[in-house]
This record gives C-alpha cells, structure tokens and sequence, in this order.
C-alpha cells in the first residue's frame, strides 16, 4: 500500500539545493569552528611530538620523542604519581561531597544558608584561593605551622611545601578543596531529584536512616556519581594551576603530575616537539581511561535502572 | 486483622486548619473508601493514620491499641503509593521483599512469602524483571504485593488507580475487590472518584473542606444524601439540584414551585422550613420521565447506547439533566416535558441539610 503512494507533485515541482549539499552547508559552519580551535591543534601538536622543534626550529625525528619517554625511569614515576594523584584526590572529593550532599539535603533550618556557604571555594577565581592556601602552608608566617606549634604538636616551623611527602598531600588537599563544591552541589542535585515517595514508603516499612541511605539514595544517584567521578578524574588528572602556584612541580619533583612535566619540558625549557610527546601520551591516557569508564558507566545505568 | 477507630482527629498547617474533629470507627475487614473533591483533606487522613503525617490532636486505635505516637512500622499499617514508590533499580522480586529485607526476614521464609504475594497477584513470571519494563497495571500490582507481605491488620491506599488509563482502572477495581475479598483485610482506600468509591466501598466516608459530610454503604449515600453536597457528590450523572420556593407545608409535605412554575408536592419532614421559604430539590437525572412537570429545552444530547443523556435548560436559565431511554426521539434545540417523580426526589434547607424522606426505597445490599 505505502509503496504505491507517489510524492504529492507539488513538493517535487519546488526548487531545491540537493538534500546533500543542504545538509553538509548546515553542518560547514560547526565544523570549521571544531577544526580550527580542537582538530587543527590536536593534528599540529601530533605533528610536532615527531620532531625535535624548539626555538630554533624543526628537524623529523621519528619515534625518538617517544622512545626517550619510554627509556627514563622518571617518566614512568610521573605516570604513577599523576594517577596517585588523581585516585586519591577524586575519591576524597566523591566522599566530602556525598557527604555534604546528604548534610544539605537534610531538612534542617538554614540549609539554604549553607547550601551558598559552600560554594566559595568553587566561585572565587582558582588562584586566589589557591594563593592563600599557600599562605596557610607557609613556613615562616603560615597559619597551619603556627597553630600546630601552639598546640605542641611540632616544636620548630615547618615548610609544609618544602618537604617531599608533606607538599604532595598538602597539594592534594588544596585540590580537593577547589574541586569538592561542584561534586557537592552535583550529589545534592540528584539527590533532591530522588522521588520523596521511595523515602516515605521505606519509612513505613520501618527502614531506617542509614538502610533508607544505603539502599535508595546510593543507588537512585548511581549514575550522577559516576559521571561526576569521570568529570572529575579528567579534570585532576589535568588539573594545573593549583599544583603550580603551590610547588610549581617541587619539591625536586615530588608534585610533578604529566600536565606539569609537560608544560616543564615544552613551555619553560622550549622543547615544543619532547612536550608534545608527553602531550600526546596524555591524550591517549585518558581516552583509554575514559572507554574504560564510559563501559563501566553504561553497566551501572543498566544496572541501576536508569532508561 | 482489626479495627480502625479515630478519635478527633484534628490537623493544621501552619494557621490552616485542614480537618476537624474527625471521628470515625471503621469495622475490622471492612473496606472504606475516604472519597471527596481536591484539597477535601482525604489524603492527609490517610497519611496520619500511616503515621507519615503528626494529627494536630486526636487519637488513632488500631486494633485496640492506641498508636498515635507510634512509628508507622508499629502500627500494622502498609500503604500503596499513588506513584507506586517502586525501586526502579530493583527487581520486582526485591520490591516486594523490600520490607521483610527491612525486618532481617530470613531467607527461606522471605521467599516463601515473597512467592505467595506474587502467585496471588500473578506475578510469578515477573519477579526478575526491572518496575521499568512492566505496564502501569502490573506495578500496581507490585506495590500492592509490597504491601500484601507485610501481613497488616490495615492497609491503606492512596489514590492507586488515578495512574491508570480508564479501561486497566476498570479492571483493577475488580482485582482489589476480589483481593480484599480473599485476603479478609481491613483496608482504608483514598480516591477522588465517586465510581470507585461506589463500586468498591463497603462503606464510603464523604469528607469536604475537613470535614465528614457523611458516612454509610454506598446504597445509603444514594438514596439518603445527609447533604447537598454528598447528594451532589454521588451519582453519576451529578443530581439536578433545582431552587424552589415552599408554597405550603402541610400532613403529606412541602409543596414547592420549582422553575417554569412546576408545583410538586415531595412526601419529606419540613423540619423548620416554612412557606415562603427556599429550598432545593434535588432529582437525580436518571429518576427523570418524560411526562409533565418541568419543560426543558435540550442544548446537548450524548447517547451513549442504553441511555441518552440529555443537558438543557429551565425556564429561567436552570440547567437541568436526564438520563432518558437511549432511543428518546429528542433533539437538541427541542422542548421536552420532564416529569418529577415525587418519591424520589429530594429536598435540601438552606443549610444544605437535607429534609427526610418518607418514601425512600428499601436499600439494597
């Protein structure tokens, strides 16, 4: 029956640009822009990790970028330290905000007060905040020294900064400072979005607070607390500025992450084709790292229910 | 099993008072339904029964034990959701365990429940699967089953149809009559539908602004209205509920002129009406005849097969309504003489109260 019906004549009489190019002229526009700000770079810095271009120009080198990368000992602890890092750092941002998320979602006096008061380290510009971090870290006039030694607890000042191990975990918590808000405020979203019936009828079914917590709130924000784990990786994992107006990479290295190492070796030393190496190799990382999660993410909404 | 009694029950809000001194004792395994317009503070009589919402005042027994201040899982309580409240990432299965998981059921017995729930709402083939792969009638039917495991002496339902579409809510008045039937529970059921509340209530409470209007079998509620508003309420099509004035009162009752200057003399109490005075009849649209009394000119005809209802208006702009035989040879814009049958109408005071009838029917069931 379907096939018998012929195109109404007046549709075909019009005059028209050929479907094709109508549609790639619809398309032109968002592609130019997409291959100017992301493909473009992406291709050049590609091009670039196979030479040994500096200030002084460009020579084809081959894989020796790479196979330098490959042969130092102290790539391979940067790669470890920057996962480190990101593991460690994400984790704790995931529990302050769950944590904060469940505290705001409490029916308490004022929590839209508190929701505000959490923002700031979020809202105000990163280098501020990050600054009088390093200010409270300070050897000399730090807060943080000074309130540990009138407590007892250090008899000398200490440099939080200055010490291998204490700079690390000093620049960590720094870093989940800035980033735990967002999480937060993400967790509080899906957990206001979490139907108050499933609460009210596990409430008559007598489950209590933590039960209630654990087998409808956990699973029902599943899928916003992975997303948001991903995001977030991928935001430490590349995360500079606070590293860098903390340590800028030091103490002899121990807060170099990848992003920092690479900007190292291709902005401040002006080796561009060794730094976009290094560039590349981050890339690959995290696409790696995102299809392995973007796998993960699609079993959990399977398995939580979501459509 | 149990009875259900409240006791002055009073609820505000802030400076709005919600319901009033609600007193009512439900029989153990009856099936009342709480029926009244939006806002008529139905759902929230069934949400402090459920212990989810704190009575301003009052008390609630259950099974003659007072459980005002008790948790709602000490109360012997289930509800259904209007929403159904199912865990979407849970199985069916798990949903319905959900609340003997709660308990730390152990396993063996938690399955042997949770199957018996399943065979007696048909679920068996459905306990592996997800509430998002099932239609809106089988969730029902698992919130239900959630309910049905717990063993309560009461169970409450809070609007569970109003999700459906007409023909499944049809089908699942039957299916909880039947349930309530095989499971001899006593069970408190929320609707603002009239027709589920006719059709499945033993009994059906008829709340406005707060209030109880009125409390009885649906054949009472029909045939003996308290008020004009329950009168208004129950019935479907909606009763005609015409001014009149009160020409006389005398032995055999109150004779009235209604609009189009239609004198009828109904058979009911005059109570404290007097002549002159104005009252309302009320005549359900499906006691209406065609013969004379009141002349009506039909704007709107729906024939629905058996009956043909049919809209117009009184002399004097009155709307009127008649269930008339589905081959009534009437058009709209025609004339037609309907005729009021005294022993069924009914007359209402200025109050709303309704005078008595001397003639009402025997009521049946």
């Amino acid at each position: 029956m379907a096939d018998t019906v012929a195109v109404p004549p007046r549709q075909a009489r019009r005059k028209v640009l050929p479907e094709g190019v109508f549609a790639w002229s619809l398309v032109a526009p968002a592609m130019l822009f997409i291959g100017i700000i992301v493909a473009w770079p992406l291709v050049e810095t590609f091009r670039l990790s196979f030479t040994d271009a500096g200030l002084g120009g460009e020579t084809y080198v081959g894989w020796s970028n790479y196979a330098e990368l490959f042969h130092s000992g102290k790539f391979y602890d940067i790669v470890y330290r920057t996962f480190y890092w990101m593991f460690l750092s994400v984790s704790l941002k995931l529990v302050m905000g769950l944590i904060g998320a469940s505290l705001l979602n409490a029916a308490v006096p004022g929590k839209a007060l508190f929701r505000v008061l959490v923002m700031p380290p979020w809202v105000i510009p990163i280098d501020f905040g990050v600054i009088g971090w390093k200010w409270l870290y300070n050897g000399y006039f730090g807060f943080l020294s000074g309130i540990l030694q009138r407590l007892g607890i250090i008899a000398d000042p200490i440099a939080l900064l200055a010490q291998k191990t204490s700079a690390f975990y000093a620049a960590i918590v720094t870093d989940v400072w800035v980033g735990t808000p967002m999480v937060t405020l993400f967790l509080l979203a899906a957990m206001q979005g979490v139907s108050r019936d499933l609460y009210e009828a596990a409430w008559v079914d007598g489950a209590g607070r933590w039960y209630r917590f654990r087998r409808i709130t956990i699973p029902q924000i599943m899928p916003v607390i992975v997303s948001m784990a991903l995001l977030s990786a991928i935001w430490t994992f590349n995360s500079f500025e606070i590293i860098w107006i903390l340590t800028e990479g030091g103490p002899r290295g121990a807060t170099t992450t990848l992003i920092i190492d690479t900007y190292k070796v291709a902005i401040s030393s002006q080796r561009f084709g060794e730094g976009a190496a290094r560039a590349v190799v981050i890339v690959g990382l995290l696409t790696a790292f995102s299809l392995l999660y973007l796998y993960f993410l699609n079993k959990v909404n399977k398995h939580y229910g979501a459509k | 099993m149990a009875t259900l009694d409240l006791n002055n029950i009073s609820k505000s809000f802030g400076n709005t008072r919600v319901l009033h001194d609600i007193d009512l004792a439900i029989r153990d395994k009856e099936f009342v339904v709480f029926v009244g317009p939006s806002g008529c503070g139905k759902s929230t009589l069934l949400r402090i029964i459920a212990g989810l919402e704190e009575a301003s005042a009052g008390k609630i027994v259950i099974g003659g034990t007072d459980v005002s201040n008790a948790h709602p899982v000490d109360r012997g309580i289930s509800m259904v959701f209007q929403s159904y409240a199912l865990y979407p990432h849970l199985t069916v299965f798990e949903n319905i365990a959900f609340p003997l998981r709660v308990q730390k059921l152990a396993d063996a017995d938690l399955r042997t429940r949770v199957g018996r729930a399943a065979e007696i709402l048909q679920l068996t083939d459905k306990l592996d699967l997800k509430p998002g792969q099932l239609s809106g009638g089988q969730r029902q039917r698992v919130a239900i089953g959630r309910s049905i495991v717990r063993n309560p002496k009461v169970f409450l339902f809070d609007e569970p149809l109003s999700n459906l579409d007409a023909a499944l809510r049809g089908d699942m008045r039957v299916e909880l009559s039947q349930l309530h039937r095989s499971l001899d529970a006593t069970m408190v059921y929320v609707t603002h539908d009239q027709v589920e509340a006719m059709t499945m209530a033993d009994r059906i409470v008829v709340l406005n602004k707060g209030r109880i209007e009125q409390f009885g079998t649906p054949m009472e509620l029909y045939h003996h209205p308290a008020t004009k508003f329950v009168a208004g309420f129950i019935g479907q099509p909606n009763m005609n509920l015409l001014p009149a004035t009160v020409k006389s009162v005398t032995s055999s009752g109150i004779t009235a002129v209604l609009p189009g200057d239609a004198v009828v003399t109904l058979p009911v109490e005059p109570g404290t009406v007097r002549q002159g005075d104005q009252i309302e009849v009320g005549i359900r649209p499906e006691d209406l005849v065609a013969a004379k009394g009141l002349r009506a000119t039909v704007q709107v005809m729906e024939r629905l097969g058996g009956v043909s209802i049919t809209y117009g208006v009184l002399p004097g702009g009155t709307r009127i309504c008649a269930a008339l035989p589905g081959d009534t040879p009437v058009r709209e814009g025609d004339t037609i003489d309907l005729g009021v049958p005294v022993d069924a109408a009914h007359a209402f005071d200025q109050s709303g109260a309704v005078l008595r009838r001397r003639n009402a029917p025997q009521i049946a069931g």
